[in-house]
């Protein structure tokens, strides 16, 4: 068990840049996931951790030691690939002792350990099969055996479940979760799957074009999103962002406002454009008003789209007439779209006009020019209509 | 082509397809029209084409009975050949295979004739060799025997054996390490080196040979331990160093490509687990490269076994100088005589270890030489 600590890694191809000045420091025993989409330079963070790469700048630390410049085996990681990597040619047991075998361990202790190893992933009575005999579930678990039997400090997860099929995927996620209660060992995952981030880790590291977006709890990541980025990217389906511009009654957007007190947002004066996000299920019918705090906005919208999920229905909205429609749930949202998503028993159906509301607490505001988080939740700044004094959720 | 390939072309034969669009296929008309193509037409695919053959060569009677029966058909009074022939348009599958008979008899009569007329030459007794054919003129196992008896034989293959497995093993590792490099590693002018290093193995020997054979004769201070006057001339080294250099070009392309098909993580996966990139290359990445690696290793174990040029000049022709088989085979020349049937008695004894090894090695050689480009 060991921290790891990264301080200002680059990694350069040619002229592309994969890893650009990242710095994150692991805990001890925690569960880190770096997630983002393809190309964003997680996997090569990863493998600069890993030592199959070497950093074309900065410096890697496992524990206490510098490992910038050591050969992988020499590190005290383990690994488990993407593609498995299970090597053809060894049955079951030749494949997790490999590494132990390599150390000279004594015949008995590779036994006790192996079987031990085995045992954690639930793969006794399979130790002489070999890879190819095995279903996918079970050579990831043997991946998984292989990993943990030497008893590394750090444990290194490159997207191990991408190759699953989605069930199994589910049930991996939850063994793996166990795995971590019980061996406690730093783990650093990475997946391009926010849901595998979000429902696995202690902290989820969102990268992007190589640069560290947000490194924070799930929750977090989700409540209080850095920047643009990570809000679109944290969450499915993704958060609605508008842009617009402030004004001195709040934000102006093209089909509607928000008022608020643009004197109480940072870093911002009337006349910048700003973007608005709010999350899908924070979108509610006006009927529904009556339970949530201050209603910062009303919106007059059709029903487009309707898309039954089973516990949820997820509501495509147009806010104009004849603009162009997309469909695309995880794309960005339109000026002229949103996406909300409403209780499957809700009486909802396409083509109807309905009225929206979102409230104070579920906005989110970012500086549209830089991308950064401005203000999460406005409840300070909306003026309540009766009282004309600004409303806080605890009135 | 399929049996329902065939029946619509005989379908589509002119008469039946004018008359079609007019009336319906239950028109007793169209069915007179049709009758008579359709005696000659396969009904069911290839077993029907052959009766009527059949019945000629059975039946005379039957057989003319189809031929007047043809009048004004589109075939009459086919011979064999052109029975054959009108078969194999209705299934191509018959040409191919008989093309395969034929290349196939042409290129086993073409490699095994030469063994069948050594052996006849070996069994002839000394004295008769003169019209040989296809009989020997006499019968002398004894020569098998005999070769070992004027000279020490099996010593020369011993040689000979040896001076080729050290080639294959010095080629093996190092064109292992070359071909890693080529084809794992990302380097600057990899395909230029590639180049260089085939353009070598297109050098004539002659042309590398009078350097080294001065080379191999001057005496290094360094080598006297070893070969006692300092020169590697009479050395298995004289012959081992420059044949493995010729050879070592074709080994490093077939392992480069079979080694460029081993899959990234599998080698990140051992080196973490604790090799290094060496021991990934011998551990994991040469296993699963089997079939080529030992297509490789009996190429070069069969080019260097029957090598000529090196082999006869880089030694003095003795036995205790390293001299190998084909020096051998040369010693039952004499100043006044040519023992014949010893030297073909000798040559296919020669071939034996190399036999044994194809034979061994088969199943990965023919997997190596197909499957290089393709090996998932």
């Amino acid at each position: 068990m060991a921290r790891v600590r990264l301080e200002n890694v680059s990694k350069h191809f040619d002229d592309v840049t994969a890893v650009d000045d990242l710095s994150i420091e692991i805990e001890d025993g925690e569960f880190v996931s770096f997630v983002g989409p393809s190309g964003c330079g997680k996997s090569t963070t990863m493998e600069t951790v890993a030592g199959l790469t070497k950093p074309s700048e900065g410096t890697v630390y496992i524990g206490d030691n510098e490992v910038t410049n050591l050969a992988p085996k020499d590190r005290g990681v383990s690994m488990v690939f993407q593609n498995i990597a299970l090597f053809p040619h060894m049955d079951v047991f030749e494949n997790i002792s490999f590494g132990l075998r390599l150390r000279k361990y004594d015949d008995e202790e590779v036994q006790r350990r192996v079987e031990r190893a085995a045992e954690i992933v639930q793969l006794e009575g399979m130790l002489d099969r070999m890879p190819n005999e095995l279903s996918g579930g079970q050579q990831q678990r043997v991946a998984i055996a292989r990993a943990i039997v030497r008893n590394p400090d750090v444990f290194l997860m490159d997207e191990p479940l991408a190759n699953l099929d989605a069930k199994l995927r589910v049930t991996m996620r939850t063994e793996l979760q166990r795995l971590h209660r019980e061996l406690e060992q730093t783990i650093i995952y990475v997946t391009h799957d926010q849901a595998e981030a979000m429902t696995m880790s202690n902290r989820i590291a969102v990268l992007d074009k190589g640069e560290l977006q947000q490194i924070a709890a799930p929750l977090v990541c989700y409540n209080e999103p850095a920047n643009l980025f990570v809000a679109g990217f944290i969450g499915s389906p993704s958060m609605n962002l508008i842009e617009g511009e402030l004004v001195e009654e709040g934000l102006r957007t093209k089909n509607f406002t928000v008022e608020f007190d643009p004197a109480g947002v940072p870093d911002v004066r009337v006349g910048d454009s700003v973007t608005i996000g709010v999350r899908p299920e924070d979108l509610h019918l006006a009927t529904d008003a009556d339970s949530l705090g201050p209603i910062a906005c009303r919106i007059d919208a059709t029903a487009d789209v309707i898309e039954p999920m089973g516990d949820e229905t997820f509501v495509y909205l147009l806010l104009a007439e004849d603009v162009e429609r997309t469909m695309d749930r995880d794309e960005q949202s339109t000026p002229d779209q949103l996406l909300m998503s409403v209780d499957a028993v809700t009486d909802i159906e396409a083509g109807r006009d309905v009225e929206i509301v979102f409230d104070a607490p579920a906005v989110h505001l970012f500086d549209t020019e830089s991308g950064e988080a401005l203000v999460h939740g406005i409840e300070d700044l909306v003026t309540d209509e009766e009282t004309g004094r600004p409303t806080s959720p605890e009135q | 082509m399929t049996g329902d390939d065939r029946s619509t072309i005989g379908g589509d034969l002119p008469a039946a397809r004018d008359d079609r669009p007019a009336m319906g296929d239950d028109d007793p008309t169209t069915r007179d029209d049709r009758s008579p193509t359709r005696d000659l037409r396969p009904d069911g695919g290839h077993s029907s084409v052959e009766e009527p053959g059949e019945d000629r060569s059975s039946t005379g009677t039957s057989a003319e009975d189809v031929l007047i029966e043809d009048e004004g058909g589109r075939e009459l009074d086919r011979g064999p050949f052109q029975r054959w022939v009108d078969r194999s348009i209705e299934d191509p599958e018959r040409v191919y295979r008989s093309m395969f008979y034929v290349a196939t008899v042409f290129f086993l009569f073409t490699t095994l004739f030469p063994f069948y007329w050594l052996l006849m030459v070996a069994l002839t007794p000394e004295g008769n060799q003169q019209d040989i054919i296809l009989t020997p003129n006499g019968f002398n196992p004894g020569a098998f025997v005999e070769v070992f008896q004027v000279i020490p034989f099996h010593w020369y293959v011993f040689n000979s054996f040896v001076i080729a497995a050290a080639s294959t093993a010095i080629v093996l590792v190092v064109a292992s390490l070359a071909g890693y490099a080529f084809g794992r590693l990302d380097f600057p002018a990899k395909g230029p080196l590639m180049l260089l290093v085939l353009v070598i193995s297109f050098f004539p020997p002659a042309a590398f040979f009078i350097p080294l054979n001065d080379l191999f004769n001057t005496s290094f201070v360094a080598l006297e331990p070893i070969t006692g006057d300092g020169t590697l001339y009479n050395t298995p080294g004289a012959m081992v160093l420059p044949l493995s250099a010729i050879f070592m070009p074709l080994a490093i392309f077939i392992l480069t490509t079979f080694y460029a098909q081993i899959p990234d993580g599998l080698e990140d996966a051992a080196r973490v687990e604790g090799t290094t990139r060496l021991g990934a290359l011998f551990r994991v990445v040469v296993p699963l490269s089997a079939p080529g690696v030992a297509t490789a290793g009996v190429l070069t174990f069969i080019a260097v076994y029957n090598e000529f040029f090196f082999s006869f000049l880089m030694t003095d022709g003795q036995v205790e100088n390293w001299a190998p088989l084909l020096e051998g085979i040369l010693g039952y020349q004499g100043q006044y005589e040519v023992m014949y049937h010893l030297m073909a008695a000798s040559s296919i004894i020669g071939v034996i270890p190399v036999a044994i090894l194809v034979i061994v090695a088969q199943e990965k050689i023919v997997s190596g030489l197909t499957a290089g480009g393709l090996k998932e």
